[in-house]
């Protein structure tokens, strides 16, 4: 993309949803001009047309100055959402087979496996020949392990074979496995490649260069997770930040964790890509009616919620006014509850200065209710500030291939990007029944005085734009950042404005479905202005 | 830059999702475990009822030495000379080759066979022993969201309006053969009793997740036992919670009564032959309701309404729709689709 010029469309093509954004150069700057998101099925081309038909509208001037009538050659900016695909993973014991496919689930596969040490020759191959598997990782320790040894050659005849059979099949071959490349000898007219890849603990931390290249035989040059993350990255930089990201689509997420990073060196990045981290499971087991069942404000029994489940994602955009908002927000929490729970690694990191949530997941929830279901499910003592990716532009600015470039355009933008929900204080260790101590919150327009009961969620009205100073007067010592009873922190607003949160870390809900139930539309209620339980 | 159908349709409408009504044509696949026998090779034409594998019910592992010029996927059977005392009345042992290791070849085998028939007419695409076969069919083909159980093929009968449900005492042993269109939603013991009735299978709008995993209990008790059972399939139209079947569909499957048709499984699908069943073509303003209360209706365009407040607190880009008479209402565009 040409740094100068006057406008360009950012578009996110997921597997739901189409999001496009105009941006324009405006008095020396790159402003976010509009957005818009529709259902996927539309063409992209025409949702570009209406987008810049309600810009031309609303603004004449402005697109006099941008010369909408040029508008079809502006450049774009492109990510897409690929549906995860099927990789099945085998190995010769149990125990390597964990880490080969911990790697292949971090990356965003659909992961199928089966060790030699459980299933026979023929369950193997049955694994390897499925339809739906386009890539095999077959893999051992380097050097392979006493219990291994045996079974290298058989099991590595075996995907041989089945590669022979499905010539379009990508072959992984990892650790000591890879010593048995020979056998899957490429033949000219073979289309899918033989790739030689790094024990599954290599790297540091371990499996990290696994996970690189299994993130490379995945996705193509413009795919949304990795240029989400690339684009967090970008962010951190900017705002010079400490930047958390989580990204729920209907077919999977991503979590991503970015450093401010110094002037001669990018900010470190840690990301893992979830197929498990999507809005909908394509066949939702009893752990994910749990999950939805479990942030669920609708009443609903364990049958009906799957058959809502499945609609979902056959429909990720229909019945989605009334009850079906509510619901949907409860998939999107149990979603995000996943991730997280996949991505131990990133919540061992130092908590982020601001954490951004996008996606379709998101798309229809008001602000405030979305700053609440985060608030709900990633839950780290101490204080952070909200923001949604509203128009979906950080993976679209994630493609620019150049580090600077992209460093400057979303410097550009960080203002417009991203739509402030408000920041969320989250201090662990009160002792409940009692009152906890106090706070004053010190705005512009003056003073505010809160009591702190344990257990209860506060809003505090902090309107976007606006800053200000949260002083706590803990009774005992709680951990808040550090460990104290007095604490003074600077909070941003935003549209759900200051969440003061004295509920458990993690957050206990009552085992009754239905004091459960009450309790989750109380709290959600007081955000989400006209929502139905 | 707009979409060059755009300019016949009126404005705003290509906003929303379209998708093809019915296939001219669709690729049938009929999954193949490792021993399965094909019966037919890629190019050639098939009828209904013709076989087309032997699926393996009791698929084991031997070993055996290798033999020169035999690859992964090829049939093997027992040399005579390897078939020791048991003289040439014995049955002749039959497999396929899974790999060689170690100078041995580790073949697929088993006793107990069952054929599977083409419920369609078509082409041969392409067969891959262990893999599949796919089935280019010469019929049409209206699609589905989920298909259970066999591809079925008979006769199509109407048993209840769109928005029915079939009770199971209310199937009739005269609908033996054929292939019904049983409205909103059906139960798991309707499905059972239909199977053993005879009929060849249900035509269905939704299909509840505890009714679809009760019936295919019961049908993989069935194929525990040893008798072969005959092709039973279930074509679920929409999805898993109550609706009518799409008043476009519905005039379809109206207009296909009587004729033989049949449910192919990957992908879920009605095939058909359109030889005297012209198409509907939808004049450029009618717009489907997917999902929603109103799902399954059909009305005009009558353009694009822009964010809206819906119930529930939401705003969805929202287009204005006329059913009959009445004045338009604003729909969420989600709710709606374009059939082409």
């Amino acid at each position: 993309m040409s740094g100068e010029a006057r406008a360009f469309y950012a578009m996110d093509l997921g597997v739901a949803t189409t999001a496009v954004a105009l941006v324009g150069r405006v008095a020396g700057r790159l402003r976010l001009l509009g957005a818009l998101s529709l259902p996927a099925g539309a063409p992209a081309d025409a949702v570009l047309a209406a987008l810049t038909a309600r810009f031309v509208a609303s603004d004449p001037l402005l697109a006099a100055a941008l010369q909408t009538e040029s508008s079809d050659r502006w450049p774009r900016l492109t990510a897409r959402s690929t549906p995860p695909v099927g990789l099945a993973v085998i190995a010769a014991t149990e125990r390597s087979l964990e880490p080969l496919v911990a790697a292949g689930q971090r990356t965003g596969w659909r992961v199928r496996s089966g060790s030699a040490e459980r299933l026979d020759s023929l369950a193997l191959s049955s694994l390897l020949l499925d339809r739906d598997v386009r890539t095999i990782l077959v893999g051992a320790g380097e050097p392979a392990a006493a219990d291994e040894r045996n079974a290298l050659g058989s099991l590595a005849a075996l995907a041989a074979a089945a590669a022979s059979r499905r010539p379009e099949l990508t072959v992984i071959l990892t650790g000591a496995m890879a010593e048995q490349a020979p056998r899957f000898a490429a033949a000219p007219d073979r289309p899918g490649e033989v790739l030689l890849g790094p024990a599954a603990t290599a790297g540091a931390p371990p499996g990290t260069a696994l996970r690189e290249l299994l993130g490379r035989a995945r996705g193509g040059a413009d795919e949304s997770r990795p240029a989400f993350a690339l684009g967090v990255r970008a962010l951190a930089a900017a705002l010079d930040r400490r930047v958390e990201g989580i990204e729920i689509g209907l077919d999977g997420g991503v979590r991503v964790q970015a450093g401010p990073g110094r002037t001669d060196e990018p900010g470190n990045l840690q990301w893992s890509v979830h197929a498990s981290g999507g809005l909908a499971p394509i066949e939702p087991d009893e752990a994910s009616i749990d999950g939805v069942l479990a942030w669920s404000t609708v009443r609903l029994d364990r049958h009906r919620t799957r058959d809502r489940l499945r609609d979902l994602r056959l429909l990720p955009w229909g019945h989605v006014a009334g009850e079906g908002a509510a619901f949907r927000l409860a998939a999107a929490r149990a979603a995000v509850a996943r991730l997280v729970a996949a991505t131990p690694e990133l919540s061992a990191l130092p908590p982020a200065d601001l954490l951004v949530v996008s996606g379709g997941a998101f798309a229809v929830a008001p602000g405030p209710a979305i700053a609440l279901a985060v608030a709900d499910v990633v839950r780290r003592a101490g204080a952070v500030q909200l923001a949604y990716d509203h128009a979906r532009l950080l993976a679209p600015l994630g493609t620019i291939g150049a580090a600077p470039q992209r460093l400057a355009v979303v410097a550009d933008l960080a203002s417009d990007l991203l739509v402030p929900l408000g920041s969320v204080i989250m201090p662990q260790g009160m002792r409940a029944g009692r009152s906890g101590g106090r706070l004053v919150v010190h705005g512009t327009a003056g003073s505010s005085e809160l009591d702190l009961l344990p257990g209860g969620l506060e809003l505090v009205d902090l309107p976007p734009g606006e800053t200000a100073v949260a002083e706590f007067e803990f009774r005992d010592t709680v951990r808040l950042g550090t460990r104290g009873r007095h604490f003074a922190i600077d909070v941003a607003g935003g549209l759900g404005g200051l969440l003061v949160d004295l509920r458990d870390v993690p957050l206990r809900l009552p085992d009754r479905p239905d004091r459960r139930r009450e309790l989750l539309a109380a709290w959600q209620g007081a955000l989400w202005i006209g929502g139905e339980p | 830059m707009t979409d060059p159908l755009a300019r016949t349709m009126p404005p705003g409408l290509e906003l929303v999702s379209s998708r093809r009504f019915i296939e001219p044509t669709v690729d049938a696949w009929l999954p193949l475990r490792p021993g399965d026998r094909p019966r037919v090779t890629a190019g050639q034409s098939v009828v209904p009822g013709i076989p087309l594998a032997d699926r393996l019910r009791d698929a084991r592992l031997i070993d055996v030495p290798a033999r020169p010029g035999g690859k992964p996927g090829d049939r093997w059977s027992a040399a005579p000379a390897a078939r020791g005392g048991e003289g040439s009345r014995s049955p002749h042992p039959e497999g396929e080759i899974l790999f060689e290791t170690g100078g041995r070849w580790r073949i697929a085998i088993g006793e107990q066979h069952e054929a599977v028939h083409s419920p369609i007419e078509g082409i041969v695409r392409e067969v891959r022993p262990g893999v599949g076969l796919v089935i280019r069919s010469a019929g049409s083909a209206l699609w589905g969201v989920l298909a259970l159980g066999d591809a079925a093929r008979g006769r199509l009968e109407i048993a209840t309006g769109a928005d029915g449900e079939l009770r199971p005492r209310s199937l009739d042993v005269g609908s033996a053969g054929a292939i019904l269109v049983v409205g909103a939603r059906i139960d798991a013991e309707a499905l059972t009793r239909a199977r053993a009735m005879g009929i060849r299978g249900v035509i269905v709008a939704t299909l509840p997740g505890k009714d679809r995993r009760d019936y295919l209990a019961s049908e993989a008790r069935q194929r525990s036992s040893l008798h072969q059972v005959p092709a039973f399939g279930v074509l679920v139209l929409h999805g898993s919670q109550r609706r009518p079947i799409a008043e476009g569909a519905m005039r379809l499957l109206e207009r296909l009564a009587g004729r033989e048709v049949a449910i192919v499984g990957t992908p879920p699908a009605l095939v058909f032959d359109p030889q005297g069943v012209p198409p509907e073509v939808d004049p450029p303003d009618m717009i489907h309701v997917r999902s929603g209360p109103l799902a399954g209706r059909r009305g005009q365009w009558a353009g694009f309404a822009g964010l809206r407040r819906f119930s529930g607190g939401t705003h969805l880009e929202a287009a204005l729709v006329r059913f009959g008479e009445d004045a338009p209402i604003a729909m969420p565009i989600g709710d709606l689709e374009r059939l082409t």
